[in-house]
């Protein structure tokens, strides 16, 4: 071994030379080779045998760490009897220290029970993010064509009626749009047990109809008193009535959410009502509903008020479209839409549909006589209540 | 079973030990040699052994019918064309039905779906086996050559067996050829040279660069960065692009250094696979230095059957971009691999055009300054492939790339450390051969024991600096 570099010749010790022991002649001695940077096979094994004991022993803690959270069944075994002999003699000392300096885990005794737990919180942390991600995400349809349309349920209460009608003739001009109008007079959020929104959306409309964007409005029908579930009545603007109003809100939302991220609700606030109407409250439902639907990218809230209001966001009869003639935006009474009122909503509603879905193989031209001027835009942000609003 | 975990250390002992004892003996090592490889194989998943076998005997098999074949002078015959055009649609189709059918079934599906007819297609959940896409290129390599006359015989079935699942380079390469692995099996290497220091300088440059350096960009800035880019600034985005090259470079080259010093160690030499490719100053000369072992077969066994340059500069151009369109595609089955093939193919016959018009033009600058644009050319290009190499989608590419063009300035969250790593990373390319060279000659001439310190202290320090568990290597899944 002494003469590594000449196979086959045995040793040769210089006269007077001391027999040097096993560990200076082979381990101690720098190694030369006739052949440099190699050496026997043997001490090739020895070295990393050693070596890769001596990493064992060094890395002990943080193996038996790793195997714990693996659990790693045997292997556990072996390593916790080698981190066992490590910490006897303090070979894990340096590792401990370089982990502390990087801020790692410490220390050979960590329960793997808890590092289970640990992991599976970890997971639990990581799957709530994934589905809160998920659930950021807005829904994505199809860009529909001629032939493979979009289908398009729109539905509410009474006023949903004339909107809804407008809607259909408007989106049936793009060639690219099917359509359903579901309206039911008299409902919506308030009255379950007269009609119950939620379950019919649920039941009916989302597995039958299957559509792939609903446009819907409540809220004129629900100035009224309700009960909450543990069947108290709740005064009408109450902070416990406002309360309950979000939840029913909220929940009907959720409900509308597809598990394959492919529909899109567009939920309507009520526009401002006449003021000598019975209809109070709008403001206080448009704010409940564009504050939930901000946290859900699934539904996309439209902002109505301006289309139906002046300069100073006050009810009006009467508006000019974006032909600069002046036309009766609402009915008699002041509360449901005119055809004028319902068409220039529906145009701005195709509008906000063409910048969510992709339209372009339809065709989109509004004749200014329908629509509203340009100046007219949604608020970017919904108070809970407006000054002077019914 | 991945190179950097105490069950491959474990196995490595074992294999090491019987196969420099039974190194002697020829058959004896052979077989030893050929079931440890089927462990090691084995150990990701037993139930896929069977294709690795199938691969085994049915090229071996074809082989022998092209040798058998071809005239006594070697040279080829209509019949010897035609085996070799089969065996290489099997190879491919084996290959394609585990790589490539889900992707075609569903892009299929998603055209006919969007022109409004409705196909339900039934779902097919293939598992890709790992390394397939490797020992299915070795394999393919070594029936060509034989009906290229390339051999007097073809190989022994157990040498062709040890050949093609030899473990160390079994799962992600070097592409090894035939030619270069089975001389090396008669020759009986002398086990008092075993040339250690060089095997242990490249296994532990291959478990830093994996385990420190491609591990700690992933988790600090590449991963985060490409899974939600929206959530970064622009600075952010851009550094985890050119980390996502650092990565990428680590990763496949630490495997690749891992694997030639453990054969190195068993006495057999594998081709470099790798020569600091980002001090390229060309894609050319990209390609030169990446992944060198793919580059010469995609030459060897696509562009010179293509045709190569040998005709028309447009003619020469399609193959150069047909090349690299079918590289990125056997990286997997994702229009990003298409779309990385692309910039790759286009940019290299960009290259080719501008060279041949301005050879020996004066450009006015000074000779340094334009190389340095041109290596940042390169770089830039190299890293801007790399976005769709890395991400999920076309569209998840152009998210990223729309993050550096239109995200906020401000709020940069990369830590001076990863900056260092990165730029640290690509100046060490430019480091001479010479230095690792001289680093290895003063390893080996240090005294074993304190090559054993260096061993252990080095695994300590790999391991601490590295994250808790190992994660496999990007190109396993190729």
């Amino acid at each position: 071994m002494t003469t590594p570099g000449r196979p086959g010749s045995p040793p040769v010790r210089p006269p007077g030379e001391r027999q040097e022991g096993f560990v200076r002649r082979v381990l101690l001695r720098p190694f030369r080779s006739g052949r440099p940077g190699t050496m026997p096979a043997g001490l090739v094994l020895v070295i990393m045998l050693l070596g890769l004991s001596l990493a064992m022993v060094l890395n002990a803690d943080a193996t038996l760490r790793k195997s714990n959270a693996k659990g790693d069944g045997w292997r556990n075994g072996v390593a916790s009897v080698i981190a066992t002999v490590s910490d006897t003699f303090q070979f894990t000392f340096a590792r401990s220290r370089i982990d502390q300096a990087l801020g790692k885990n410490q220390g050979t005794r960590i329960d793997a029970a808890e590092l289970v737990r640990r992991q599976q919180e970890a997971e639990a942390a990581q799957q709530q993010a994934d589905a809160l991600e998920a659930a950021r995400r807005p829904p994505v349809i199809a860009a529909p064509t001629p032939a493979a349309p979009v289908h398009l349920w729109v539905g509410g209460d009474s006023i949903t009626q004339t909107l809804g009608s407008s809607l259909q003739r408007v989106i049936a001009t793009t060639g690219v749009f099917t359509s359903t109008l579901d309206y039911h007079v008299s409902t919506g959020l308030a009255r379950p047990d007269y009609f119950n929104w939620p379950e019919h959306l649920v039941k009916d409309v989302v597995p039958k109809d299957q559509p792939s964007i609903l446009v819907m409005m409540f809220g004129a029908n629900d100035g009224q008193n309700m009960t909450d579930l543990q069947g108290r009545g709740l005064q009408r603007g109450s902070p416990e009535w406002l309360t309950e109003y979000r939840r029913r809100v909220a929940a009907t939302m959720d409900l509308l959410k597809s598990p394959t991220n492919d529909r899109l609700t567009i939920w309507c606030g009520p526009p401002p009502m006449g003021p000598g109407t019975k209809v109070h409250g709008m403001d206080e439902i448009n704010h409940i509903i564009w504050s939930e639907a901000s946290t859900r990218p699934w539904i996309q809230y439209f902002d109505t008020w301006p289309f139906f209001s002046d300069t100073n966001l006050q009810y009006t009869l009467e508006a000019p479209n974006a032909d600069g003639v002046r036309r009766v935006l609402r009915q008699k009474d002041d509360v449901h839409m005119s055809v004028v009122g319902a068409d220039r909503l529906s145009w701005a509603l195709l509008d906000r549909i063409s910048r969510l879905v992709d339209l372009s193989a339809g065709h989109i031209a509004p004749p200014p006589s329908e629509v509203a001027p340009p100046s007219i835009v949604e608020r970017t942000e919904i108070p809970p209540t407006m000054p002077g609003a019914e | 079973m991945l190179f950097p975990t105490i069950d491959f250390a474990v196995f490595f002992m074992v294999v090491f030990t019987g196969s420099w004892l039974l190194r002697p003996h020829r058959v004896a090592w052979r077989v030893f040699i050929l079931a440890a490889s089927l462990v090691f194989y084995g150990w990701w998943d037993w139930g896929l052994l069977y294709l690795l076998l199938l691969s085994i005997g049915l090229n071996w098999l074809f082989g022998r019918l092209v040798h058998r074949a071809l005239t006594p002078d070697g040279d080829r015959t209509p019949a010897s064309i035609w085996l070799v055009r089969i065996a290489v649609v099997a190879n491919l189709g084996i290959l394609g039905y585990f790589k490539y059918f889900s992707f075609f079934v569903t892009t299929i599906t998603e055209r006919l779906n969007s022109l409004g007819i409705s196909v339900s297609t039934p779902v097919l959940q293939i598992v890709l086996p790992i390394g397939i896409s490797f020992f299915t290129f070795q394999a393919i390599s070594y029936v060509i050559d034989i009906g290229r006359g390339h051999w007097r015989q073809p190989l022994p079935l157990l040498d062709f067996a040890v050949y093609l699942s030899f473990f160390a380079h079994l799962v992600a390469g070097p592409i090894v050829r035939a030619s270069e692995f089975a001389p090396q099996l008669d020759h009986v290497p002398d086990p008092r040279h075993v040339r250690s220091a060089e095997a242990f300088m490249l296994i532990f440059r291959g478990m830093f660069k994996k385990v420190v350096i491609s591990s700690f960009l992933a988790t600090q800035i590449v991963d985060p960065v490409f899974r939600l880019p929206g959530a970064f600034g622009r600075w952010e985005v851009l550094w985890a692009i050119y980390g996502y090259a650092i990565q990428i470079y680590a990763d496949f080259s630490g495997y690749t250094d891992i694997a030639i010093g453990i054969a190195l160690l068993l006495g057999i030499q594998f081709p470099l696979n790798f020569d600091s490719p980002y001090v390229a100053t060309s894609l050319q000369d990209f390609w030169r230095r990446w992944h060198m072992t793919l580059s010469r077969w995609l030459r060897d066994y696509l562009y010179i059957p293509l045709g190569g340059n040998r005709g028309s500069k447009l003619f020469t151009y399609r193959n150069l971009f047909l090349v690299m369109l079918l590289g990125g595609l056997w990286h997997g089955a994702n229009w990003t691999f298409v779309a990385w093939g692309c910039i790759h193919g286009g940019y290299l016959v960009g290259e080719r055009v501008v060279k041949e018009r301005w050879v020996g033009h004066e450009v006015g600058l000074p000779p340094r300054l334009v190389t340095a644009l041109q290596w940042f050319l390169t770089f830039n290009v190299v890293c801007l492939a790399w976005v769709f190499f890395r991400a999920q989608s076309i569209g998840g590419a152009f998210d990223v790339l729309w993050q550096v063009v239109a995200g906020s300035g401000t709020d940069s969250g990369v830590t001076l450390l990863v900056i260092l790593v990165i730029v640290g990373s690509v100046a060490s390319q430019f480091v001479p051969e010479s230095v690792p060279r001289r680093v290895e000659l003063w390893f080996g001439r240090l005294a074993p024991i304190l090559q054993i310190a260096g061993l252990g202290v080095g695994l300590l320090l790999i391991d601490a600096l590295g994250p808790e568990g190992v994660a496999p290597f990007i190109y396993f899944q190729f």
